[in-house]
């Protein structure tokens, strides 16, 4: 069943997919994903959020370099023609510093799992907050393992039965957006996989942040924790927030645990008085004037 | 000549000062030097030594016997005095109790008139290290005043600088125009770091310390990826955390370089303290099969040239360089009069983010950059990577050094050994009739080595390891089993006095 207000959203939609820029954002990989995956909605609204950025003259598509996980979230790489690494498992992260290390230029997006960032990444995802390079980080969180059949992540709720804990889960998931405001995040934002065109806004939201922007998808599973889906009318739209201690209970709401509560969905928190790490380093600054990586440098 | 000087004390009394002004104010007067650093895992108190010894010909080795003791707390005079050589001198810090916290610089004074060198060239140090400071050049006359002259050291026309291995391979990065430098502080590759960092604004460079070795290499391969001249330095154990990327660097074909300074292992093992026993980690850290590069230089010229040469390689080739050294070569100080082989300057011409699309990944990857599991692919890429791993060989073989022969080179004797075992090696065979075989570039090897083996008579293998890893290597390469190994690993290195004495029993 569509509704009106439904029907309203996916004409301009169709209308954005069948944008030239869009489709040279497209590969002739064959998609992976298992059929209704809300994978392919994020793909659409990288594309359409990318295509916009180069239509509007702000950036070349050449400009973007991506950086992919390891997990059903990271096929994204295939998916996508930007520039990019599809890197080791937790490792989406540092390796996208490294590009803003090596061209502070870059227009980089890493795509991560729960799995990938929460458990072996979660340091990377940390200090990532507290270095503040100018990038984004889309979390593609479902509370499962999927590509490797469905194990639990960090963010998975208790009792959750799966073929590597037949016991259940016995810990409290871990909340990685309390986490990341306690790591002095500049940028805190949470989406609905299903809603793209709240994703759009926010996801362009995220790129245009001077600072580390995290975006967290709650997308569904369809094949593993299924107990985890179906969030959607426990989501609420908030409106922008900049407000420090609204934020701290802002991220309280979801416990990723219970069935019960709010999730509030929109940036959750953002202050961009903080500098960026391009911003700290001279070095850095230097290359960002000059609209140079250090290759170029002697330019 | 050959003169030795063991200078001991707690941590935070200056040792290092009194080697720092001693070594200076001689290689200035034209004599080398070679100073040895002992200390333990601590900041302050315990008990730290230097071994300065100073020649007239080119040394890098010390001696474990001694002409001077220079003790700035009693514990240097229990610990060592059975190291005195017969008529060697004992100075203490008796008749300096009211110098302080410049007993190091009194002491150092005392040592220079007892050399024979004129107070000018020790008040010209002084004053170069102490701008502001009256008190030092009191305390540097005092002590010069207190003592007898033993020795008349003639000036000397030798042209020397004096370079530990850590400061030539920051020089070799820099000759290279290195972008990004990033590490983790870990024993004893830090000193690269910290040079590097020193003036890295002025030298148009950057360095970055991570939140672990995972991140600082993972870093890397971003930053290398977007074009930045990147290397990596760390010590055994984070190496171990960096095999993950270094096999991603394999399937990536991203260019990157790590400097390996290795200590006694396993686990924290005896953090300050030297060992050649990551040459196997070197060679085979990371999963899968891949191309790479294992240089090992040993001394700071050669470190400073082959620093270049990796950088260079990883680029060229797109392929893993590994610098290694251990804390022996890294923080001892060398002196030299040696002149650099020119640096082959080199530019990132590949294509980078930013000007082009460019994709590498984890993966096996198709023509266009993608993933792929395909079996013509899989096999067809590792044939590559092979390819690439001859090519580079070829290109090796044909334009770098990659081993020296030193002492006499008709001799049947050949001695093996590599890195920063060599030093000690060159001084002890300087009157034995032996040639010494060092071994720089450890992946690819050289195909002289065999050469040599076959036709020496009687083969000796020295190294600091207990396994003999280098002879190994060899013999998996070579099919020639060396039965004769000197192998020393007790965190120490070897002392030219030792070691000649175990080569003439063993030749």
């Amino acid at each position: 069943m569509v509704n009106e207000e439904e029907k309203s959203v996916i004409k301009p939609v169709i209308a954005i997919l069948k944008s030239e820029t869009v489709k040279k954002l497209g590969t002739q990989q064959e998609n992976t994903w298992c059929p209704g995956c809300p994978n392919f909605v994020i793909l659409d609204s990288v594309k359409q959020v990318v295509a916009k950025f180069i239509d509007e003259g702000k950036y070349k598509q050449e400009d973007f370099a991506i950086t992919t996980d390891i997990g059903c979230h990271a096929k994204i790489f295939d998916y996508l023609n930007l520039s990019g690494i599809y890197c080791l498992h937790g490792r989406a992260i540092p390796t996208a510093i490294g590009m803003k290390l090596g061209n502070p230029n870059l227009k980089v997006l890493t795509f991560a799992g729960d799995g990938a960032a929460y458990s072996e990444g979660i340091s990377h995802f940390i200090h990532a907050f507290k270095y503040n390079p100018d990038m984004t980080l889309v979390l593609h969180d479902n509370q499962s393992f999927s590509l490797t059949t469905g194990q639990p992540t960090p963010t998975s709720q208790q009792g959750f039965l799966s073929k590597s804990e037949p016991l259940g889960v016995f810990d409290k998931p871990i909340n990685p957006l309390k986490l990341a405001l306690a790591s002095n995040a500049t940028f805190i934002a949470r989406v609905n996989a299903r809603d793209i065109k709240h994703m759009n806004e926010i996801f362009a939201k995220a790129i245009n942040h001077k600072g580390f922007s995290f975006v967290e998808v709650i997308q569904d599973c369809l094949i593993f924790n299924l107990d985890a889906n179906h969030k959607d009318k426990m989501m609420y739209k908030i409106e922008d927030n900049t407000d420090l201690s609204l934020a701290e209970k802002l991220v309280g709401e979801f416990d990723y645990n219970s069935k019960e509560g709010k999730i509030p969905i929109g940036v959750i928190y953002q202050n961009e008085k903080i500098p960026s790490l391009e911003e700290k380093w001279p070095q850095l600054k230097s290359l960002m004037e000059k609209g140079v990586g250090w290759k170029g440098k002697d330019l | 000549m050959n003169i030795n000087i063991l200078i001991g004390g707690a941590a935070g009394q200056g040792i290092n000062k009194v080697s720092d002004i001693v070594s200076n104010v001689l290689s200035k007067y034209g004599y080398y030097t070679f100073n040895y650093r002992d200390y333990p895992s601590l900041i302050r108190g315990g008990h730290n030594f230097n071994v300065l010894a100073i020649s007239d010909i080119p040394i890098e080795s010390h001696s474990l016997k001694m002409d001077f003791i220079v003790a700035l707390d009693e514990r240097t005079i229990e610990t060592h005095k059975s190291e005195l050589k017969k008529g060697g001198v004992l100075v203490t810090s008796e008749g300096f109790e009211d110098e302080g916290k410049n007993l190091n610089v009194a002491l150092a004074g005392f040592l220079i008139k007892i050399l024979g060198i004129p107070l000018k060239n020790l008040e010209s140090e002084i004053n170069s290290q102490f701008k502001e400071s009256e008190d030092a050049l009191i305390s540097a006359k005092k002590g010069f005043d207190k003592a007898e002259k033993k020795f008349s050291l003639k000036k000397l026309n030798n042209k020397i600088s004096i370079l530990s291995g850590s400061e030539a391979v920051s020089i070799g990065a820099r000759n290279s125009s290195l972008d990004v430098y990033i590490a983790y502080p870990m024993t004893p590759s830090t000193n690269v770091m910290n040079e590097m960092a020193k003036n890295q604004v002025e030298n148009n460079l950057m360095v970055f310390q991570p939140e672990n070795e995972i991140a600082g290499v993972s870093m890397a391969l971003g930053s290398s990826f977007a074009g930045a001249k990147t290397m990596v330095g760390t010590s055994g154990g984070g190496f171990d955390l960096m095999g993950e990327s270094l096999s991603m660097q394999g399937i990536s074909g991203i260019p990157l370089t790590v400097y390996l300074a290795s200590r006694p292992g396993p686990g924290t093992g005896v953090p300050t303290y030297t060992s050649q026993s990551d040459l196997d980690i070197a060679l085979r850290a990371g999963h899968g099969e891949f191309p790479r590069i294992v240089i090992a230089p040993g001394n700071p010229i050669e470190a400073i040239e082959k620093t270049s040469e990796a950088l260079l390689l990883s680029e060229k080739f797109r392929t893993l360089s590994i610098i290694l050294s251990d804390k022996h070569l890294a923080e001892s100080e060398f002196s030299s009069d040696e002149k650099l082989k020119k640096v082959e300057r080199f530019s990132v011409v590949r294509d980078v983010p930013g000007e082009k699309i460019v994709k590498a990944a984890s993966y096996e990857v198709d023509g266009t950059g993608n993933s792929t599991e395909d079996a013509v692919l899989t096999e067809k890429n590792a044939d590559l990577r092979v390819e690439k791993y001859e090519s580079l060989k070829e290109y090796i073989v044909k334009n770098m050094e990659m081993i020296k022969i030193h002492g006499n080179k008709d001799s049947k004797n050949l001695i093996i050994g590599w890195g920063s075992t060599s030093g000690a090696i060159k001084d002890a065979i300087k009157d034995l009739d032996a040639k010494f075989l060092q071994v720089m570039y450890m992946k690819p090897l050289s195909p002289q080595i065999k050469e040599e083996m076959e036709n020496a008579e009687h083969i000796i293998l020295v190294e600091c390891n207990v396994t003999g890893q280098l002879g190994r290597l060899l013999r998996e390469k070579t099919g020639i089993k060396i039965e004769n190994r000197l192998l020393k690993y007790d965190g120490r290195p070897f002392c030219v006095d030792e070691l000649k004495e175990h080569l003439k029993e063993m030749l």
